[in-house]
Order: C-alpha cells, then structure tokens, then sequence
C-alpha cells in the first residue's frame, strides 16, 4: 500500500493487494463461523473455551448483521452480484448493507459511478430488485 | 470488511512433540498453528484474525540446531477483518459518553463517533444518557447506526485497531434498536 493518507474505499483504493484479496459478506462470514463452532463443540463440552475473543466478538457481529440466513440465498445473492463486474469489496459492501434505492446503493458504493463503468441507473436498479427477490423468497 | 487470505507461517514443533506416525505430527501442527493464531489476535496489515479455514501447504521440517524442535513453513487461508477509511458499515452503541459515543463493529469495540460528527444531535443528560435530534431517531444505547469510517489506528501493544467513524453523509445514521 503506497501511503497510508490516500486510502479511501469510497474510491476503491484500499492497496492491491486488498483489491485482489477476496472478500466475503457477512451473511457468508456467519456462515463459515457457525460451522466451525459447531466443529469445536463437538470436540470439546466447552467450546466458548476454546475460541478467542476475536472469533466470539466476529460471530455475534455476523449473526446481527446478515440480511440473508439460508445458506442457498446467500450464495444466490453472491453470483446475482458477480454478473455486474463489481471488485469484490464493493459487491460485499452492497450485500452487506442491502440498499433500497438506486441514490442509497451509490451513497454506500460511490465507487459504482466513477468514469469508464458501465453501472447506470438501470443497470443498478436491476440488480437491487434481484436481491430484493432473494430476500423475499428466502 | 472481511477478507479471505492465503498466509505463510512458521509453526514450530518441540522435539519431544514429534512423532514417527505422520498424521499425530500433522494434527499438532495443526494444533499449534490454532493456538499461535488465536493468540496473534491482529495484525497491522490484515487485521484482526478471526479462524483458519483450511491447512493448504505443510513444507519440509527444518531442524533447529540447538533444541532439536522442527520448524515447518505451513501456508494456511483463514478469515481476517480489517476496517478501511472511506468504507460504510454498521455498528453497535455500547457506550453513551458527553462528546460522542463507542461503537462495536464485529472484532473493534472502539469505533469511536465524536458527537461533531453527529450533525443535528445533541446530548441529553440523563440515567441512561442519549444523543437526540429532531429529525432523526435517538442515538442510543444498543441502537444501530449506520457510519463511514473517517479514520483507523493500529495500537502496536495492545494489538488492536482503532477506529473513527462519522454520519456526515447520505444514508448515515441509527436504524434503530437492536433486535
């Protein structure tokens, strides 16, 4: 990361090496956490032992904070915004916060607008009512 | 932001750990990699570490000349969280104070919102104090509000982040109490 002044996730510069790096959704970091409690707990009778603070902080957050629980609509909601040539951090922003509108999804990713992208209004409306759908038939 | 990484380590394993049988050697590498790793806690560039999700690479042992432990390079992906200036998330009210509150943002307890970055509200004294306005819900404890990081800070000894968070922006603010 060349200066730590210019980060800005508002424009996508968050390093190269965090712009390759995947990231994951709540809802799919809920996921990967409870599965892994579930491991531990069968390993041992206490398993609130055995995971850091890190981890039982990370897995409250996650369960409050996914909008989609049902492991099939969380990966519908992954390839439904895989189709519109997001970098991975702004399709988890987006999954994330789940915005309404077309002004509220550019207000939480303003980096959708920025020159030579092809996301238009129509474009970014499309994809907010696919993801309203998941979540209706969730 | 949750990140899935890929990342070397150097895991090492006591003499007298060491086994003939190669899968008892895999599973205290394993092991000792979990125990380093919740230990770690954070790290300034990945942020803090939340869970190994899978072992991809064990490399050849190196023997160590002095106490005979073996040093195995492991590649390993796990799950990291890290917080970016410019990136909107939500939190957490778990600390109601005279000039702004503290929120929690998954592994960050300290994600502090200063009450001048708080356009419109004002602090009410009080047995459980808030932060009123008129056009907007009630900041208060156990409300979640929607924030833009303005600004993060890597504590060295303490191995944990800080971060500044505001609501001057569009679609900032509490969404009310948490369910």
């Amino acid at each position: 990361m060349s200066g730590e002044e210019e980060e800005n996730a508002a424009e996508l510069k968050i390093g190269d090496e965090f712009l390759k790096a995947k990231c994951l959704m709540n809802c799919e970091v809920a996921l990967i956490l409870e599965r892994k409690y579930d491991q531990l707990q069968q390993m041992s009778d206490d398993p609130m032992n055995q995971v850091s603070q890190v981890f039982e902080k990370s897995l409250q957050y996650v369960k409050r904070f996914s909008r989609y629980k049902n492991p099939d609509a969380v990966r519908q909601v992954r390839e439904i915004l895989s189709r519109y040539q997001l970098a991975e951090f702004e399709l988890c922003v987006l999954g994330n916060l789940c915005p309404e509108t077309v002004e509220e999804a550019i207000a939480m990713v303003p980096s959708i607008r920025t020159k030579g992208r092809a996301h238009d209004d129509e474009a970014i409306e499309k994809m907010l009512n696919d993801l309203s759908l998941i979540k209706k038939f969730e | 932001m949750f990140l899935k990484v890929k990342l070397p380590w150097n895991v090492v394993i006591p003499a007298e750990s060491l086994d003939t049988k190669g899968l008892v050697l895999q599973k205290s590498i394993i092991i000792r990699l979990l125990d380093e790793f919740a230990a770690k806690k954070a790290t300034k560039d990945l942020g803090y570490l939340l869970a190994v999700t899978t072992l991809d690479h064990i490399g050849e042992g190196k023997v160590r000349q002095q106490s005979g432990d073996v040093l195995f390079p492991v590649v390993f992906s796990g799950i990291t969280f890290k917080i970016f200036r410019g990136e909107i998330l939500e939190g957490v009210v778990h600390k109601v104070l005279k000039h702004g509150v503290f929120l929690k943002c998954g592994p960050i307890e300290n994600a502090y919102l200063s009450c001048i970055k708080m356009p419109g509200y004002s602090y009410t004294v009080g047995e459980n104090p808030v932060f009123r306005s008129e056009k907007q819900p009630t900041i208060e404890k156990d409300v979640v509000v929607r924030v833009i990081v303005i600004g993060t800070k890597w504590l060295e000894a303490e191995r944990e982040f800080q971060a500044l968070v505001s609501l001057d922006g569009d679609y900032l603010g509490p969404l009310g109490p948490e369910s």
